[in-house]
């Protein structure tokens, strides 16, 4: 029932939200797409560049993250000290053992746009490498982000039951032997 | 007798130079450094604000489609529907709302977007029936075509 008076009743629809996101075996950049959408404010039909609508997300399980393909190998962040000599090439691998959050990090910062909301926005997000979350985070949290990436289940993490009522194109005669 | 010669070997001074800068620099009070106070350097930079501020009509047209079609879009995701297939479902179904009437709605009127939305989804099922099914014309009521004969 919208009236002239009851325009200016904004309920809490600028407050900040804090949202949860589960990292294990997922893609870091699909993990990163989605944050950058809830830093920036997109999700909400609110949004404008001025507004400061963006909310906080905690990320947890950044040690867990799964590259597709051979990027743990191949893929390279490079870096420069300033110093002559300085340039710095490591592999995802390297730099992943040396900080667990730091992939991941790295990819939001880039995905965020380069404006001066950007560093504000890196403030409102938060990394943790195992599921471990302190206190006064956890009382914050409102709700969990989907992951991106169905995370596909090991034969050996089926029930008998399940394996048993998957349907079977053909079965090989008892004496069948592959050539 | 009246001697209109004498009156014109008096020349005519300019008197009003203050209120024709005063003219350009009303334009110029909120700019920063001395071209909000000095005529020469204002009336350079008062001739830009005008032409950047004519070129500019043509961006804020484009700039505020870009805004509604973020709005629409971010609110949409909320009912599960991205924004192609909501905008397509909703012209395929005659609805001939522009972009800024339905970011206001998704702002203002949260239970009518939500309306919009379902009525976008049950048109994307019934053209998945019509393009699936027998090729016949497809059952539901909302993909039927009302031609207005005015």
């Amino acid at each position: 029932m919208a009236s002239y008076t009851k325009a200016a009743q904004q309920w809490a629809t600028f407050g900040r939200a804090w949202y949860l996101l589960d990292a294990k075996m997922q893609p870091p950049g699909k993990i990163a797409a989605a944050t950058v959408m809830r830093l920036e404010g997109k999700h909400k039909p609110i949004y404008h560049a001025l507004n400061d609508c963006g909310d906080h997300v905690v990320i947890i399980n950044t040690r867990h993250i799964a590259f597709s393909g051979n990027k743990w190998e191949q893929k390279v962040y490079s870096s420069h000290t300033g110093y002559p000599g300085g340039f710095k090439q490591v592999t995802a691998t390297q730099l992943h053992l040396k900080d667990p959050t730091a992939i991941v990090k790295l990819t939001v910062y880039r995905m965020l746009p380069k404006n001066l909301q950007r560093r504000t926005m890196m403030q409102r997000l938060h990394l943790f490498p195992e599921d471990v979350i302190p206190e006064d985070i956890q009382k914050n949290l409102l709700q969990e982000i989907p992951q991106p990436r169905a995370v596909p289940k090991r034969l050996d993490e089926y029930t008998p039951e399940e394996i048993a009522a998957f349907p079977r194109v053909w079965t090989p005669p008892k004496d069948f032997r592959w050539k | 007798m009246v001697v209109l010669s004498a009156a014109r070997w008096i020349r005519s001074r300019l008197t009003d130079r203050f209120w024709r800068k005063q003219e350009v620099l009303k334009y110029a009070r909120h700019f920063r450094g001395r071209k909000n106070r000095c005529y020469k350097l204002a009336v350079r930079s008062v001739r830009r604000a005008f032409v950047k501020s004519t070129k500019a009509r043509a961006e804020k047209k484009k700039f505020l489609r870009a805004l509604w079609i973020t709005r629409i879009g971010a609110a949409s995701l909320e009912h599960g529907l991205k924004y192609p297939v909501f905008i397509s479902n909703l012209v395929k179904s005659q609805v001939e709302l522009n972009r800024k009437v339905l970011a206001d709605l998704a702002i203002y009127e949260p239970k009518t977007f939500k309306s919009l939305a379902a009525l976008a989804q049950r048109r994307r099922q019934e053209g998945f029936l019509a393009a699936l099914g027998d090729g016949k014309e497809p059952e539901g009521i909302f993909s039927r075509i009302v031609r207005h004969h005015y």
